[in-house]
């Protein structure tokens, strides 16, 4: 090797070093105040367990879903991911397969689906927490084939429903290994985020919608088809403005939606000011979580119910005391936990928001086109460039 | 405007702190978001939905 | 917004300058609608602080093209708001550089291919203050003086300001969604007509609507009117 081939080589590790620098990447003091958010949310999660039983309601004709399987789905959906995205060595990993566990012995192990499902047919949202289980290797297949008879029908695929939300049964389906020819480019189309919407349109309700395409086209963060380019740069560009306002608006719960959709983020696609926002986010949601480790969802909502030291049920499957305490935080603390995690799974992976394996085939990440992403690039037009030139004029 | 009243305002002026006001700190943001009216989809006085479907309830058993 | 008596005063008199600057800007005559041969009403201070804190935004009319000349009461009150009020060694950069703004504006207004009606040539003002200060602020911050002195954004205007947000056009890009979001209709707008000068503005900020937005949300403002105003004028390609 010459002395030149030296300096070019010498010269393209530089570039490649810094365009791994440029990417994710975190001062130590950053990441510690994002780990101690992670497991202070768990530690009152794991505490606070009984509260995610399911009742006798759950299969009641007038039960409150939105009450006893809802909340059930989220965690379970939630440590589907992190159980995925944390290294087995790490106590934290122990602790989200624990109350994974623990929230499918309150399935019934599966067994609950079957009755919902005799209960209610065509209802979606048991399909759906159903998928969060899937998702981390917890199957039923009695309830497999169930849903698949169902889900053959053109009732079920005619169900009236907002795209977002169509987007999210597409997404439990996926998890099940149901397919179907639905016209997904044209529903993400009809998105908000889909729509490449103009940016200073966001407010809370589009904020929620937008996060919730983006945990439906990654599988909530553990990989999926992915983000269309387009998309990707939407995100890449307009992210940082809409978690800042967030955090200024005291919207806690949106801001960890929004961050855990920062972290999924192409890194190639974004830059300093993105990078230096997702880690700037968490010291301020550190700042408002409560020693109890629970995270409040909005500011000046019902603040004084949240319990900010200790709600813990005397027993578990005790009467919940502080049910209504628990029902104003949980969301948001099970968020701050996720976006924690895909937030720490980003700067552990140097390619940045990639996952760890490869969930199914024609998923793709970061930048490698397959077959099935070109099919999904075309609802949102032909591809965004970074900028353009002009402004107005 | 009446001399007096001239001379009021002139020294007046001169105690603003110009400084201040040419380089303002940010104004507080204001966050309100918008909301749907749910009251648009609902007969009034009848309870049920005009423009929702209505809640299906199987029989016992 | 709290204020004291006097400052709300000047801020009445700050918007009737304004307003007459806004009109000009849509073509709607002199800016202070007063006929060119008019005798000069004598100026009080609140006048002078007004045009201060307007700035080189007085002079703009005559600094586009298609816009009416400044009056003699415009020039008149720009030059002697310069001199009245030179920036204190201690000041902060924002009066410092919306001093020299100013006197950038009167020098442009006055000279061989200036659109001012008096004669006498305004020297170059002195050497342009330093804009490191903006050079690592964060992007809200950046967005937030920007604004404030937003009468630099204009067409071919070249200083230092103008480079460091050349340099970080998606930052005030994304400042603009932020101050829309924050309802702070004067940073927005001030965000918007920087935009209008910055290279590769991403198209998906939808810029022109945001402006419309804008002028909706908070046109009531004279000043917010007015940047929204010459955002649209120097969007459209009108130089200098």
């Amino acid at each position: 090797m010459t002395a030149a081939d030296v300096r070019r080589t010498a010269t393209a590790d530089a570039r490649e070093t810094a365009a791994v620098d440029k990417g994710p990447a975190a001062p130590p003091d950053v990441r510690r105040t994002v780990r101690a958010v992670q497991e202070a949310a768990l530690g009152w999660l794991s505490r606070n367990r009984a509260h995610f039983a399911l009742g006798d309601d759950a299969l009641a004709r007038d039960g409150r879903v939105d009450g006893s399987w809802k909340p059930l789905g989220e965690l379970a959906q939630v440590c589907a991911t992190l159980s995925v995205r944390t290294p087995a060595s790490d106590p934290l990993h122990a602790c989200v397969r624990d109350l994974l566990a623990f929230a499918w012995r309150q399935t019934g192990e599966g067994a609950l689906f079957l009755e919902v499902q005799r209960a209610e047919p065509f209802a979606t949202y048991p399909l759906e927490v159903y998928a969060a289980f899937a998702s981390a290797g917890l199957r039923h297949p009695g309830y497999e084939r169930a849903a698949a008879t169902v889900a053959a029908t053109r009732g079920w695929r005619l169900t009236e429903q907002l795209p977002t939300r169509r987007l999210g049964v597409l997404c439990a389906e996926r998890q099940i290994g149901l397919r179907r020819d639905d016209n997904e480019p044209e529903l993400l189309a009809r998105t908000w985020l889909g729509g490449l919407p103009e940016p200073w349109t966001f407010e809370r309700a589009s904020g929620y919608a937008l996060t919730h395409v983006v945990f439906h086209l990654t599988d909530w963060g553990r990989g999926g088809p992915g983000l269309p380019p387009a998309l990707a740069d939407h995100l890449a560009h307009w992210v940082p403005a809409w978690l800042v306002t967030c955090l200024e608006g005291g919207l806690w719960d949106l801001a960890c939606e929004v961050a855990a959709v920062a972290a999924g983020v192409p890194a190639a696609g974004t830059d300093a000011t993105f990078e230096a926002e997702l880690a700037g986010a968490w010291a301020r949601i550190a700042a408002v979580q409560f020693a109890s480790g629970a995270l409040p969802e909005e500011d000046g909502r019902f603040a004084a119910e949240v319990p900010r030291e200790e709600t813990v049920p005397r027993r578990d499957g005790a009467p919940a005391s502080g049910e209504s305490g628990f029902r104003l935080c949980y969301h948001s603390t099970l968020m701050a936990a996720f976006a924690a995690g895909l937030t720490l799974a980003r700067w552990d992976d140097p390619r940045g928001a990639q996952p760890p394996s490869s969930p199914a085939p024609g998923a793709h990440h970061g930048g490698m086109p397959l077959t099935h992403r070109a099919r999904r690039d075309a609802p949102v037009g032909t591809r965004t460039p970074h900028r353009t030139t002009g402004g107005t004029g | 405007m009446a001399s007096a009243e001239k001379t009021v305002e002139e020294v007046r002026i001169r105690d603003v702190d110009l400084e201040a006001v040419l380089d303002p700190a940010e104004a507080d943001g204001v966050y309100r978001d918008s909301r749907e009216c749910a009251a648009l989809a609902v007969v009034s006085g009848g309870g049920s939905a005009l423009l929702s479907p209505p809640t299906p309830r199987p029989k016992k058993g | 917004m709290k204020q004291s008596g006097t400052s709300a005063l000047l801020q009445g008199a700050v918007q009737d300058l304004a307003s007459g600057v806004a009109s000009a800007l849509r073509g709607g005559g002199h800016p202070s609608r007063e006929p060119l041969d008019a005798p000069l009403r004598p100026t009080g201070d609140l006048d002078l602080a007004a045009a201060r804190v307007l700035g080189a935004d007085l002079l703009l009319p005559g600094v586009l093209d298609h816009t009416p000349p400044p009056g003699a009461r415009e020039l008149d009150l720009a030059r002697r708001a310069f001199d009245a009020y030179p920036p204190p060694a201690t000041a902060a950069p924002t009066v410092a550089w919306s001093h020299w703004a100013l006197g950038r504006a009167l020098h442009r207004v006055t000279g061989p291919s200036g659109t001012a009606p008096a004669p006498g040539r305004v020297p170059e003002p002195g050497p342009e203050p330093d804009a490191s200060w903006l050079t690592g602020a964060p992007w809200p911050s950046l967005t937030h003086h920007l604004a404030v002195l937003a009468p630099l954004a204009l067409p071919v205007e070249d200083c230092a300001l103008t480079r460091v947000a050349r340099g970080r056009t998606l930052d005030v890009a994304r400042g603009f969604v932020r101050a829309v979001r924050r309802r702070d209709w004067y940073q927005a707008a001030g965000a918007g007509r920087w935009l209008t000068v910055l290279p590769d503005v991403p198209h998906t900020l939808g810029l022109p609507g945001g402006l419309d937005f804008v002028e909706l949300m908070g046109g009531g403002d004279s000043r917010v009117l007015l940047q929204v105003r010459a955002a649209r004028l120097i969007g459209s390609g009108v130089t200098v």
